[in-house]
This record gives C-alpha cells, structure tokens and sequence, in this order.
C-alpha cells in the first residue's frame, strides 16, 4: 500500500545525483533532535552499524515514540527519514509498513550485508520493539 | 611516470560513470591480467590435484606448485623451499602457529606491540597466552628499548608495516633483543610484503606470514615461512597428503612443508602468488619501491598540507597505508561521500581496535596505496576531502 509520506520522500530524491542526495540527507539530519547523552548508553547503541546508532522508544497515548541517533551525518540523514514514516504510530501499523521508500530512493545498499547490515539492524529493531508493543 | 594501471584490467571499469580511484589496497590489492591468465591457464590446461596422482596432469601441476614455492622461498631469500608452507593468508598462518606453539604458550606470554590487528592478537588469545604490547610514543613509534622480557614471555609477535597507519616497525632490532633471550619471533608481513623487500634472514625472523591477494595473486592463498630450526613442530591440521605412515595407534608426518599442508591445497592460489611474484620482479621490486615511495609521501604531504584534516602517525619510515580524518566529520561520513566520486578508501576500526583507542577515536579513514597508484590518485583524493568538507560546510 502507498504511503503518502513515503511517496513524497521518493519526489523529493528522485533525479537526483548521488552527490545532491547524500547533500540532502545532511540538511535532514540538521532536522533531527539530538538524544539526550544520558541515553547513548551501550544498551540502547544498536550493533552492526558501521557508524554508532542509538534507540530509544516509549509508547505515548497508544503510540509508539521513536528516537534515533547516530555519530554520522549520512545515518542521521537516513534515520531522519525513517522516523518521518515511522515515528508516532501506533505499534500495529509500524509492524505492518512496507517500507518501500529505502530502495526507491537507492539507499538499498546502505541496507545489505556488506554496509554491515546497518540499517537493516535499525528496521528491525524498531519492528521488534513495535511487535512487543502491538501485543 | 608509469602508469601500470594498463596490466590491471579492473581499471577500465568506470564507477558511477566516474574513474576508479582504488585506495583500498591495505584490505586487497587488484590484478594484473598476467595473474588473472595465469590462474584461468592453469584451470584451462593443467588442473589436476598434486602430488598424488601418477598420471601426466598430476605432475604438471605438481610442478607448478612447487615451482610457486620456490619463488616464494627466492623472493623472502628463505633458505629452502622446505621452509614456505602455503595457507589460507595472514590469518590462517598465524593461526596455524597459535596452534602448533599453543602447549609453551597457554598460560605464558606474548609480546606484541600496540598497532597489531586482529589477527595477531586473537589466535595467540585462543591458544591461552596472555598478551603485553611493547609501546609505542605518540608518533606512534615502537619503543625497541622499552621491550621487557620476562620468564613467562614465550614468543614476539609484530607486525611488519601497520594496516592503519603505514608505519613500519623497526623489527630487526625486535629480533635483536629476542635473540638475546633465545625467544621466537614471528612476523605479520601482510602489509609489507608488497611494498618492502624482505629476506628473512636477515630479519631473523622464525616464522613470517602474508596473504596473497595483497601482493597482486588471489584470495585464499597464502604463505607461512617456518625457519628450520622449527622444522619438527606439530603441525596444527591433520589430514591428507601430509603423513608418512597412518596406524590407528600412531601417525608419523613427512618432512615440511608437506608437514603443514593437510588436504587438497589451494593449488591455482599458490600458483597465482608465482605469478605476482614474476610480475612484480619483471617490474623490479626497487622500482616498485622507489614509484610507491614518491606517490605515498606525495599523498601524505598533500593530506598534512590540507585545512582540517587530522593525520595519525608519524614514524621513521612509513609505506601503504595513510590513516585520517577530517575534523567535525565522521568516518564513515567521508568515506561514503568519496565512494560516490569513484574514490574506493576504507572506514573504521581496521581490525586494530586497541590501536583506535591508543589515538582516541572510533576509527579512521584509510587510504592506502599499491603500485599502480599514482600522484593524480593523491591529487583526486585531495579534491575528494575538499568536496565533502564542503557538503558539511
């Protein structure tokens, strides 16, 4: 199913070099809050990103609240975005998105095995966390 | 200058529409179409498993792994084949002596120093030794007359050139000093063997390692020099082609190096590294050295000349690899962003987390070069760090 957010995430990269692309997930990652340090414990890092990532999540009024963090421009940028589409939802639509937004707009390496599986560790922990929620 | 890009046909290949840029030589090294027809010849006309058939194949590529051998003994000027084992690269060397030495190492010492990547730290950790790194000064200079030896210390092991940092360890006088306490060293050759010459006798070095695929040969491939005076320890594999007589009580072995070569070897690899080898003396290791020297300080200059860039590392003599970062913006941030300019660096730990934490960061960018890099490569990877200093201005 489309999802407006995501359909206006892929206009906006969409005939972009790779160079304006990474140069506009540098301005999203200026959009994102910043984690409060407390909360960059090694608890909350999730492993496998080549840079440190960090999740914190808490459930408000039957939704789920997400904050994500990492040391890297380009991860925040695409954290950024990730959190557009996913963030304040209740946890039962979050584990049901298709997330289809990531290969279109050609992030889809930055979610193989050889970009040491970071961002596909992102997703899933977030959809661990939604599943545990939703239940 | 010459540009010997033309024998490595991977550098016709454009990425994203752009020229390659390859400064991942550190991790692997590409090949020249010498190499690449070697092995696909060998595999056309000669292939057959070696040293057990009598038939004429058999003996065809018997020969040519043995000839491979005897380049390789030529090339580290060991004193006989007999002392080059042939393995699966650095790791599996080093491994393999962990293992044979493990019942004087487990529960002692071995000394290593403060740049060593993984794989010479974590096998020695498996046999049960404990570890000590000789220090090094904030150059990153190994400190030789800091080295301490003690009753427990059972074996050195250094490396020869860091994959961080390019410096190259000082390990004749490592094995001065271990010479004197009658302690075996052994040496992580992976990143000089492509850019240094090495005689290991002149090191005096008892056991040295290296990979194939980062001298220009193939992946799965590499070699383990065991001085003879090592010659009767245990191998650490067991298997075929390597007994003399098998009874279910007892098992004798043959002589090395057959000794430490269980099972079916890596046949076309070791030919392969024969090859590099020809390759790279048709060129001739001065040259070699002499072109890589020029294009690696060049690179090194340019890098300490630009604004915000922070260069790890400063010894004596350095070679392959140049670690650093620039201020403000995250390694894999740089590395990401030279990617898409068809710029090949790597980013991180490098395998040498305990390294990372001595220079107080997470990890680096590396740019490390092999012969056929040349000062344009430096001057494109200066514009590339321009470049993203500029996106994150």
């Amino acid at each position: 199913m489309r999802d407006a957010v995501q359909d206006e995430i892929i206009k906006q990269f969409d005939g972009l070099e790779w160079l304006d692309k990474y140069g506009l997930l540098i301005s999203y990652a200026k959009e994102l809050e910043p984690m409060d340090e407390e909360f960059k414990t090694d608890e909350n890092s999730i492993s496998g990103c080549q840079s440190r990532v960090w999740i914190r999540t808490y459930k408000e009024d039957g939704r789920l609240i997400i904050n994500l963090d990492s040391e890297a421009m380009i991860t925040k940028g695409i954290i950024s975005l990730l959190l557009k589409v996913v963030n304040n939802r209740p946890p039962q639509e979050i584990v049901d998105l298709d997330l289809y937004f990531i290969e279109e707009i050609g992030l889809k390496s930055n979610l193989s095995p050889a970009r040491a599986d970071g961002l596909a560790s992102i997703i899933r922990r977030i959809r661990e966390v939604a599943e545990r929620e939703a239940n | 200058m010459t540009d010997f890009k033309k024998d490595f046909p991977i550098f016709e290949k454009e990425i994203y529409g752009k020229r390659l840029i390859y400064l991942d030589n550190a991790a692997t090294s590409q090949k020249p179409q010498y190499v690449i027809d070697t092995i696909s010849d060998f595999y056309r006309s000669d292939n057959s498993n070696i040293h057990r058939g009598v038939h004429y194949l058999s003996e065809v590529s018997s020969e040519r792994y043995e000839k491979a051998r005897e380049k390789v003994s030529d090339f580290i000027s060991a004193r006989n084949p007999g002392e080059v084992t042939f393995t699966a690269g650095t790791t599996d060397s080093i491994n393999q002596v962990a293992r044979s030495l493990e019942p004087i190492l487990k529960g002692n010492e071995v000394l290593i120093t403060g740049v060593e990547h993984h794989s010479n730290i974590v096998p020695w950790q498996l046999a049960g030794a404990k570890l000590r790194a000789i220090p090094i000064d904030a150059d990153c200079n190994l400190l030789t007359d800091s080295i301490e030896i003690t009753d427990r210390t059972k074996l050195i092991a250094i490396s020869h050139v860091s994959n961080v940092l390019g410096s190259v360890n000082p390990i004749k006088e490592v094995t001065e000093v271990a010479k004197g306490h009658d302690i075996p060293v052994l040496v992580d050759a992976a990143q000089s063997i492509q850019h240094l010459p090495i005689d290991v006798k002149d090191i005096g070095c008892d056991f040295l390692a290296f990979s194939g695929h980062k001298m220009y040969a193939a992946t799965g491939i590499g070699v383990l020099y065991t001085s003879e005076r090592f010659s009767d320890i245990m191998p650490a594999r067991g298997g075929g082609g390597m007994v003399d007589k098998v009874t279910l009580e007892r098992t004798t072995y043959l002589n090395p190096p057959l000794r430490y070569e269980a099972g079916t070897p890596h046949i076309a690899g070791a030919i392969s590294i024969g090859a590099a080898i020809d390759y790279m003396q048709k060129i001739g290791i001065d040259k070699i050295r002499k072109h890589e020297h020029q294009v690696y300080s060049y690179a090194r200059q340019k890098l300490l000349e630009t604004d915000g860039v922070m260069v790890y590392g400063n010894t004596k003599e350095m070679c392959g690899a140049i670690s650093f970062n620039l201020d403000n913006i995250h390694h894999y941030d740089t590395g990401l962003i030279l990617d898409k300019m068809g710029i090949a660096v790597r980013t991180g730990h490098h395998c040498a987390q305990p390294l990372m934490r001595t220079l107080g960061t997470e990890g680096t960018v590396r740019a490390s070069f092999a012969l056929y890099n040349t000062k344009e490569d430096a001057d494109a990877l200066i514009e590339g760090i321009e470049k993203v200093r500029m996106m994150y201005a």
